[in-house]
């Protein structure tokens, strides 16, 4: 029996799953029935489980379709990143989730299915992307949509042994007006400029407001709304933002730089500059981008000056 | 000899590729992705993250992804994801199958299903 017990650190998250009891606030049993099922092809559980989770959030796409967005031919898979970063590119914003197996319930029971890394072999290869979509706290099982099975039910520690070998790795990929159950908020505001940088401005600048309804006071956030509206050319919103981020941290340089190229690009560069003069007085790691915001405005007030 | 020179080239042109639109998007605004990276991340030379992009960039089409497709692959990762597969695309996990490996599962299964009724 002494044996049998040591088993139980091979596991230790399934095991305090089972000590603590139920986390508060989760329902006992969750299946999102309404998850779709991509049955994957050869070597390609990765287009297929990220299909599911892009379709899950209304996204409407194939794995054949994203298979050109993550699949590496000469390794017959697909890396995280590119899993994260081909969400992205299909309109969603990804997040990894910390390496714990009560996030993915509490996932799960708030709506998003989750795609885990697991390893399925012996030694070394055997990498599968799976996506999970249900639990169950008493029978202390997991569903998942996984390779060719619609309905694949894992016991949680058996689900721990072939996850673990990830780092219990996740990720959860919501549509912008959505923040996943378990976000906090500088990782959140860290997907959040990844899915800006990536492309679509009108859907970031859904996804900053979503995250200002949650944490307003996150100037970084305020950046990138205005970053959003500027790429959209709404060049006044953008201005507001930054004048509402600028009361909060009156010395950011960040801010600074970008109220004054804001104000510089409505053709209003007497007000621009000494805005951008504050920013440069403040040097810093910005101080190349900041200079050359100077450099543009007092161009333009030299250019006005000689009509 | 030559294909090496082939090799540079290709990279050269990589960073080409890469370098002209963000330069673009750099012009006047500061990114919100420079100020949501850590502190060590803004400081790392620009030029350092334009190569790690060329390299990755490189790598995935000499594992075979289609030269039209790798740009929009990488642009659509961040710095720090970069940095993170930079030099190493060859070694890190990627999920790919799961014919022949489910026996380990079985087993597994077995032995551990009691884990959770031992409560």
């Amino acid at each position: 029996m002494a044996g049998l017990a040591g088993c139980a650190s091979w596991f230790p998250q399934t095991r305090e799953l089972a000590e603590s009891g139920m986390p508060p606030g989760l329902p006992e049993q969750v299946e999102l029935t309404e998850v779709p099922f991509f049955p994957q092809q050869e070597y390609q559980c990765g287009p297929a489980a990220l299909a599911t989770v892009l379709n899950a959030g209304g996204a409407n796409t194939t794995p054949e379709a994203l298979v050109s967005q993550v699949y590496i031919p000469e390794r017959k898979g697909s890396l995280q990143v590119e899993m994260l970063a081909a969400a992205r590119r299909n309109g969603m914003v990804s997040y990894t989730l910390a390496p714990r197996f009560e996030n993915v319930l509490r996932e799960i029971a708030a709506g998003n299915p989750v795609v885990v890394l697991q390893n399925l072999g012996f030694f070394g290869a055997g990498w599968h992307y799976a996506v999970a979509i249900g639990y169950d706290y008493r029978l202390g099982t997991l569903v998942l949509r996984s390779g060719t099975q619609e309905r694949d039910v894992m016991p949680f520690a058996a689900n721990e042994a072939v996850w673990m070998r990830s780092g219990y790795w996740a990720m959860v990929a919501l549509p912008p007006d959505r923040i996943p159950a378990t976000a906090d908020e500088k990782s959140w505001l860290n997907a959040l400029a990844a899915f800006e940088r990536a492309g679509d401005a009108a859907r970031a600048r859904t996804a900053y407001q979503t995250f200002l309804e949650r944490w307003p006071d996150d100037v970084n956030a305020h950046i990138g709304l205005a970053n959003a509206h500027y790429a959209l050319g709404e060049l006044p919103r953008a201005e507001a933002v930054l004048r509402d981020a600028a009361r909060r941290a009156p010395d950011s340089v960040v801010v600074l730089n970008n109220l004054a190229q804001t104000l510089s690009d409505q053709g209003r560069n007497d007000e621009a500059l000494p805005v951008i003069e504050r920013a440069a007085a403040a040097g810093g790691p910005f101080a190349g981008a900041v200079a050359k915001t100077r450099a543009t405005i007092l161009e333009r007030l030299e250019k006005k000056r000689v009509q | 000899m030559k294909s090496v020179w082939a090799r540079t080239l290709c990279r050269l042109l990589m960073v080409l590729m890469i370098w002209s639109p963000v330069q673009f998007a750099q012009a006047g605004m500061i990114g919100t992705d420079q100020v949501a990276s850590t502190a060590s991340q803004a400081d790392r030379n620009t030029v350092l993250q334009f190569l790690d992009r060329a390299e990755v960039a490189s790598q995935l089409q000499s594992l075979g992804v289609d030269a039209r497709n790798v740009k929009d692959r990488v642009a659509a990762m961040s710095d720090q994801e970069v940095q993170q597969i930079a030099g190493k695309i060859q070694s890190m996990p990627a999920g790919a199958d799961t014919t022949g490996v489910v026996l380990l599962l079985l087993v597994v299964a077995a032995v551990v299903w009691w884990v959770w009724f031992r409560r």
